[in-house]
This record gives structure tokens, C-alpha cells and sequence, in this order.
């Protein structure tokens, strides 16, 4: 199997998908000849042309309307929201139309977009080229949002997402865009609202998603030694989340920590904590933990932003006061 | 752009009744408490609708705006499906889940209007582009107010659109005012064609209460689109009966102007008195035959009955149902 990165695995998926349905095409901005600001459409100008790999201006309202109206008479539109934190140029017309034409107007039309932006920190990128988005997005209904953490859930997830009649809003974080994972030729799928477990323990449950399954994992790594036994779970689908997973498993470990790199308050964390008490009281050995980002813009300064976001000591940290430790 | 026949101006007038009686009923139904939410009515643009739902055919998209009733049901959905859903009833066409501000008719391609007013003026660039992208030869309509040409969207739609060529009519209802803010005193020009001009689009200005020149500048820029060139935009100068909120704003004697001088319908049943394509006796019974018409939609949906409780959690995704914990 390919070692590749995840930049070229939904490079992958963007070129399979395109070749295969007509009705798939891309727009957003730089998007063209260049292949976007992360390369993630790098060669599809050239290998399917301006029509279907097309160039905008700033004009993030348009990009995502375009998408919707082309959707609803049928195409397949992929736009790119170059970084997440611009989508508030363009909140109205996720929140209003691609999630819910198929409601309001009672089945007639559906909105099959895929909406893809970059997102994340970690990088010095600042107050507005940093944040995670999904928690604006968490009061939303008729809206799925997608997040992979390996270049093998990218891929398939771009695929099924593409495939999805649903409004797609598909997050890829910035700091793994160069990691590097197999990632089969062809086309696969992954199922949308379907959590992985993606090392199994019996101690505790960590929930969380993107770049802050890899610092879940490398936590677990290092408590192994001290005889911690720690179950992570990468979420995939951010919303509607895999409730069923979840519960499993916190039903088993009968601790949860929950971590999620947004701010602490009123965001994904928030809601997968609430869950977890309201559904499986009565197996916790403990109350949920949250390890978060703070309720805090993102400062510039890297040792700043260091101290905000949540890292593998964090998630450590939560790990042992969930245990008494 | 060659006269129209008789019959075509005689469909134009009864459509122009039709919106009025269909807007009066509506408008006396809501203060009897019988038509929930907010409702906003077009009455005095009349000759503008009607030129538009005379252009469009079936193929064609239409993004009506808040006060566009009358072309939902000219556009081709039974008025009775329209006027129910207005009144929220189980036969209204989105199940009474749109309302006034959310009336869509895929099968006529009606796309629905937005209650955040003008947002959809780019899903209009996005329905254009797909269509042009399919190879359809269908153009995609959207109405846009004077007040919501403030907006954004609007302009990101006119430059997109101007520069992919899509097939985008723009219809721009300038009644002179917003809520209460006249169009002057908000935009950089009362004449919002300069606008287009700016963006290369072909414009017009044409006089909305005058139903002849309101539907050859509507045909001209529809046989432009349609001979591929891209979008066009008419702007008819117009006003509207009442204030939002009902109370009378404007000075007294540009309400009497427009209501009494220069009223859409009453200048065009005169013309074609005058032109003797019809007499009064039977431009009159066209003001009773569709009254009548109207009256039945009313009573249709008033007997409708409401909306089954299962419609409260339907199509929220596509193919998935919203799980017992969502709901
Ligand atoms: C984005 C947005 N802003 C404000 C409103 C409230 N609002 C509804 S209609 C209206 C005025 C619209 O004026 P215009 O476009 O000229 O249309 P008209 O009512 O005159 O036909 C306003 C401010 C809204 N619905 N949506
Ligand atoms: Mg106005």
C-alpha cells in the first residue's frame, strides 16, 4: 500500500470522484493552477480544466452559494473555504440554506455540497488563521460535519462525502496535512457518523477528534508503561457524533475525558460531556473531564498559543485525574 | 421588439388582478389571525410580476422575494397549494413548513424565497452556473429589492456572474424605500442599473407600473440570456401600496400619485379601453372572474387541514431520520 499524506489522499479522492461523476466539480479560491493554498488540488486544473476546477475572488458568500444552487439542481460541488476562520463571511449561507433547503421546503431540494476548509492550530497562524470552527457549527441541524485524523479516513470520508445527498462541511487540520499514513489505490469509502476506536483500553475512555487523536494516542502510549490502560476514540463524523461508540465504551471503562481543541465552553466537548452524563451516569467511576482549548482567542506568540491549546501532557493530565491519580 | 397581441396583453392584465386579489385576500385573512408569522404583501407592483411570469418558461428558475405570492402560482404551482401553504396547512406546497418567506415548487422550478432577505442571490449564480454547466439552455431569475441590494451577496453575485456568463436574470422591484429608508439616501445611487453597468452586465431602467414596458424589457433581457450572453439586469422603478407595517410613511402626495395617477392596473385596463381591445364591461368581469378564483384558494386552505406532527422532524438530512436523542 501507498505511504502518502493527507494533502495527496483527498488529492486522491477529489481526482477518482471527478473522473468518475461529471457532475463533480471544484470551486473556491487559487483553487485552479495552483492547487489551493495547501496543494490539496494541485494537478486537477490541468487534468480536468478551468470548468470544473474553478478559480473565484474573495468571494466566500458566492462560493458557498454557488455550490448550494449548482447542488440543488443537481451537480456534485466541492468548494474550499481556504481557512475555517473565514467562514463567518459565508455563516448565512451554510447555516440558512445548504442545511436547510431539504427541510423547509419539505424534501423538494437537497444541497449534496462538500464545503472543505483548513483548520487548526498549533502552527503560529494567530487569531484568524487558527481556530477550530466546529462548534459553530454544533447548533446546526440538517448540517454533517466530517473531521479525519489519518490520511486513510480522508480519503474514504472525501469519497462518501462527496457521495452523501447531505450538506458536508469537511474540516482537515493543518497540522496533519503532511503527516503520512497507507492509504489504498482506488476508491473506498468510510462511513459517515461511524466513531473508530482506534486503540482499545479498559481504564479510560478519551473522545476526541483531528490533530487531538494523535496527542490521545501518544498519551496512551506513555501511561501504558505506568500499567494505564486508555481506549481512544476518534470521532470522524463531529455531528450528528456516534453516541452509540461512545456509550460502549465509556459503559465499559466507566471514565471519559473528552478533548477537543476549541474552546472549553459551549462547544463539541460540551455536548459529548453532557451526553455521556445524561446516558451512562451510572457506570461513571468518575465525573467527564474536558481537556480543551481555552475560552480564549488564539494568540500569535508561540508559546502562548502552546499554553492554550491542549497537547499531550493535557490529555495526560486528564487521563490521571479521571483515575485519582 | 414587435407589439403583443391582444390576447398576451389581456393575459397581463388578468394576471396583474390576479396577484391583487390574491394579495388583498391575503392580506384581509392574516388580520383576521387566520395566516400566521409575518406577512408582507405586493400590492401596486403588480405590472412587475406579471411581466416576469410572463417571461419565464417552465425550464426557467425563479428566487421570488418576500413580496412575490403572485409568482408562485403564476410560475405554474395551483394557487390553492400556495395560498394553503400560507395559511401553514398540511396541502400547502412545502407541507406548511416554508411559509410566505419559504414557498418552493421544485416541479415549476420555483427555488423558494429566504427570510434573510437576498441570500439567495448567489444560490440563484449557483443554479445558473449548474445549468450551464449541464448544457441546459434555462436562465435562473432572482428578485432582488432595493433595500436588500445593500447586501453583499448581491454584489459578489453580479461580478461571478458576469464573469462566468452564467444565464442570471437579475429583477430588481425599486419600490424607493427598504423598511422606511428611501433608496437614495442608502446606496451610492437611487438608480441601481449604475450598479450593474459597473459590472458589466447589460441593464435597464424601465417604468414597473407601466405592464407593456415592464414585459418588453423583461422579454428583451431574457432573449439576451437565452442567446448565451450572460446575465442581464432589469430594474423597474416601482412602488408599493403600504408601509411594512402598515402605517403610511411617504408624503401624501406621492401615495395619491401612485395610487390614483400612476396605478398599474388602472393605467392598463385605460389602454386597452382606449387601444379597444376590450371593453370596460369586459375588463370588469376579468376583475370577478378571478375574485371569485382567489376566493376558492382562500376557502381551500381554510378548510385544509393542519400538518401531520410527523412533518416536524421529516427531511432534516437526506435519507436519515433525526434519532430519538436529537429530537
Ligand atoms: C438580511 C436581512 N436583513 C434585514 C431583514 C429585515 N427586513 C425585511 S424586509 C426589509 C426591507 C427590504 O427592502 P427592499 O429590499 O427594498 O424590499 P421591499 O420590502 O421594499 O419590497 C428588511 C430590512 C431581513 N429579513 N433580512
Ligand atoms: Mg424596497
Amino acid at each position: 500500500m501507498a505511504v502518502i499524506t493527507t494533502v495527496q489522499a483527498i488529492n486522491e479522492a477529489l481526482g477518482l470522484m471527478m473522473a468518475e461523476d461529471q457532475r463533480v466539480y471544484c470551486l473556491g479560491e487559487d483553487i485552479g493552477k495552483m492547487g489551493g493554498d495547501f496543494g490539496v488540488t494541485r494537478g486537477l486544473f490541468d487534468e480536468f480544466g478551468g470548468e470544473r476546477v474553478r478559480d473565484t475572488p474573495l468571494s466566500e458568500a458566492a462560493i458557498v452559494g454557488a455550490a448550494v444552487g449548482s447542488a440543488m439542481v443537481g451537480m456534485r460541488p466541492v468548494a474550499e473555504i481556504m481557512f475555517a476562520d473565514f467562514i463567518g463571511t459565508c455563516y448565512d449561507q451554510i447555516v440558512n440554506n445548504a442545511a436547510k433547503v431539504h427541510y423547509m421546503f419539505d424534501g423538494q431540494f437537497k444541497a449534496p455540497i462538500v464545503l472543505r476548509t483548513a483548520c487548526g492550530g498549533g502552527f503560529g497562524g494567530g487569531p484568524h488563521h487558527s481556530q477550530q470552527v466546529e462548534g459553530w457549527f454544533m447548533n446546526v441541524p440538517g448540517l454533517v460535519i466530517v473531521a479525519p485524523a489519518s490520511p486513510y479516513d480522508a480519503k474514504g470520508l472525501m469519497i462518501t462525502s462527496i457521495e452523501d445527498d447531505n450538506p458536508i462541511l469537511f474540516l482537515e487540520h493543518k497540522a496533519l496535512y503532511r503527516q503520512k499514513g497507507e492509504v489504498p489505490e482506488g476508491k473506498y469509502t468510510v462511513p459517515l457518523r461511524q466513531a473508530k476506536v482506534v486503540r482499545p483500553g479498559k481504564d479510560v475512555t478519551v473522545v476526541t477528534c483531528m490533530k487531538s487523536v494523535h496527542d490521545a494516542l501518544a498519551a496512551a502510549q506513555e501511561l501504558e508503561a505506568d500499567g494505564v490502560s486508555v481506549e481512544v476514540i476518534d470521532l470522524r463524523t463531529l455531528r450528528p457524533w456516534d453516541h452509540q461508540t461512545v456509550l460502549e465504551s465509556v459503559a465499559r471503562t466507566g471514565r471519559a475525558v473528552v478533548v477537543n481543541e476549541a474552546p472549553k465552553t459551549g462547544g463539541l466537548g460540551a455536548d459529548i460531556s453532557a451526553v455521556i452524563s445524561e446516558e451512562a451516569f451510572s457506570y461513571l467511576k468518575a465525573p467527564v473531564a474536558r481537556i480543551c482549548g481555552f475560552d480564549t482567542p488564539i494568540p500569535f506568540s508561540l508559546p502562548l498559543e502552546k499554553l492554550i491549546l491542549p497537547d499531550k501532557d493535557r490529555v495526560k493530565q486528564g487521563i490521571l485525574k479521571v483515575l485519582g491519580k | 421588439m414587435p407589439e403583443i397581441s391582444s390576447d398576451q396583453y389581456l393575459a397581463l392584465f388578468r394576471d396583474m388582478w390576479r396577484v391583487r386579489k390574491f394579495e388583498q385576500a391575503l392580506e384581509r385573512e392574516f388580520k383576521r389571525g387566520k395566516v400566521p408569522g409575518m406577512l408582507h404583501i405586493g400590492l401596486g407592483q403588480e405590472a412587475t410580476l406579471s411581466a416576469i411570469a410572463h417571461t419565464l418558461r417552465k425550464e426557467d428558475g425563479i428566487f421570488p422575494d418576500h413580496r412575490c405570492h403572485g409568482l408562485l402560482f403564476l410560475k405554474g404551482t395551483p394557487g390553492k397549494q400556495i395560498m394553503a401553504e400560507l395559511f401553514g396547512r398540511a396541502t400547502g406546497i412545502c407541507s406548511g413548513k416554508g411559509g410566505s418567506l419559504h414557498s418552493a415548487d421544485a416541479s415549476v422550478n420555483n427555488f423558494g424565497d429566504n427570510g434573510v432577505q437576498g441570500s439567495y442571490m448567489v444560490t440563484a449564480l449557483g443554479v445558473a452556473l449548474g445549468w450551464k454547466m449541464q448544457g441546459k439552455n434555462s436562465l435562473a431569475a432572482v428578485v432582488v429589492g432595493d433595500g436588500t441590494a445593500g447586501r453583499g451577496e448581491w454584489h459578489e453575485s453580479m461580478n461571478l456572474a458576469s464573469v462566468w456568463k452564467a444565464p442570471v436574470l437579475f429583477v430588481c422591484v425599486n419600490n424607493g424605500y427598504a423598511i422606511s429608508t428611501s433608496v437614495g439616501a442608502s446606496h451610492a445611487t437611487e438608480d441601481l442599473v449604475d450598479f450593474a453597468k459597473a459590472y458589466k452586465i447589460p441593464a435597464i431602467q424601465v417604468d414597473g407600473n407601466d405592464i407593456l414596458a415592464a414585459y418588453q424589457a423583461t422579454q428583451e433581457a431574457a432573449a439576451h440570456i437565452r442567446a448565451g450572453k450572460g446575465p442581464y439586469f432589469v430594474e423597474y422603478k416601482t412602488w408599493r401600496w403600504q408601509g411594512m407595517f402598515s402605517g403610511e410613511f411617504r408624503p401624501a402626495e406621492e401615495v395619491k400619485y401612485f395610487k390614483e395617477e400612476h396605478e398599474p392596473i388602472t393605467m392598463a385596463k385605460a389602454d386597452l379601453h382606449k387601444k379597444g381591445i376590450a371593453s370596460l364591461e369586459q375588463l370588469d368581469a376579468i376583475e370577478k372572474e378571478v375574485e371569485a378564483e382567489i376566493e376558492g384558494w382562500v376557502a381551500y386552505a381554510q378548510e385544509s387541514p393542519m400538518p401531520d406532527p410527523a412533518k416536524a422532524t421529516a427531511n432534516v438530512y437526506v435519507g436519515w431520520e433525526v434519532e430519538s436523542w436529537q429530537s
